[in-house]
């Protein structure tokens, strides 16, 4: 599997360390009625088939954190991106 | 810190001159350690990426290595001098203490290389002035082209005794000098 990194190019999948769904978002409130959201955020991930996005670290290249999106049954790559810009783009939709 | 202290190689007992492995002919390659050497990394501050790129662009006699996301490895210059040209832009940190820089050059030294890494190292697509980050044996490499048939490998002080071994090892085959 091949991840192209937007900072090293076309590097191996051994050099990237993933680190679960990018797609989750912490909840912003302390306020304890809303414990379910944090156990949801805390435990509860899915594991879908298909299209998935997903943190990597190219721990052994740039150092860079990335959202790398792909498709868990075929592990065709559609994009990878900073995950700096990802949470950009989060925040601006 | 004292400046009087005098840096030791780590390499200083390793890498023994000679000719070694295959020898007819001329040799692969030839390797040498870079030392000393004045080495500070550098990072951007938040939004200085652009002014710091410039900043050192301009910078004459420093030796500029690109080492990540607006990060680089700033050579020749003494850190007091970096820090202080740099305020403001980005941090800085001495690695010349940290980091051992091997020198390799010569007919065979893709082939050398292609044995550790999976970067693209044909001139075409990764000119000289280009550096890439990369593992070799396991151990993480700041590779960067100085030269047609001319590398420096970058590694942290603690492997650089492995690294060589696994670096000659790999170069015996065409025949390696040591200078």
């Amino acid at each position: 599997m091949l991840i192209k990194c937007p900072h090293c190019g076309t590097r191996p999948v051994e050099e990237f360390t993933f680190n679960g769904d990018a797609s989750i978002q912490r909840p912003t409130s302390n306020d304890p009625a809303t414990m379910d959201q944090w156990f949801d955020y805390v435990y509860l991930r899915d594991n879908p088939k298909g299209r998935f996005d997903e943190y990597a670290h190219h721990s052994s290249g740039c150092r860079a954190w990335l959202v790398v999106t792909r498709d868990t049954q075929t592990h065709e790559i559609f994009n990878v991106v900073t995950a700096r810009d990802y949470a950009k783009k989060r925040v601006a939709s | 810190m004292p400046d009087n202290f005098q840096r030791v190689s780590p390499l200083a007992d390793i890498a023994i001159q000679g000719r070694f492995g295959a020898d007819h002919g001329a040799p692969g390659v030839t390797l040498s350690v870079r030392h000393p050497v004045l080495i500070a990394t550098v990072i951007a501050r938040k939004g200085k990426a652009k002014a710091l790129a410039d900043a050192l662009k301009s910078w004459r006699g420093a030796t500029v290595q690109w080492a990540g996301a607006e990060q680089y490895f700033l050579l020749d210059k003494p850190f007091d001098e970096v820090r202080k040209k740099l305020e403001g832009l980005a941090s800085c940190s001495d690695q010349s203490h940290g980091r051992v820089i091997i020198r390799i050059e010569g007919p065979k030294v893709r082939q050398v290389l292609c044995k550790g890494t999976p970067v693209d190292l044909h001139e075409s697509g990764f000119e000289i002035g280009k550096s890439a980050l990369t593992q070799m044996a396991h151990v993480g490499v700041h590779l960067t082209r100085v030269g047609r048939d001319a590398f420096e490998l970058s590694v942290f002080r603690g492997f650089s005794e492995s690294f060589w071994e696994w670096l000659t090892e790999k170069a015996e085959e065409f025949g390696y000098q040591v200078i």
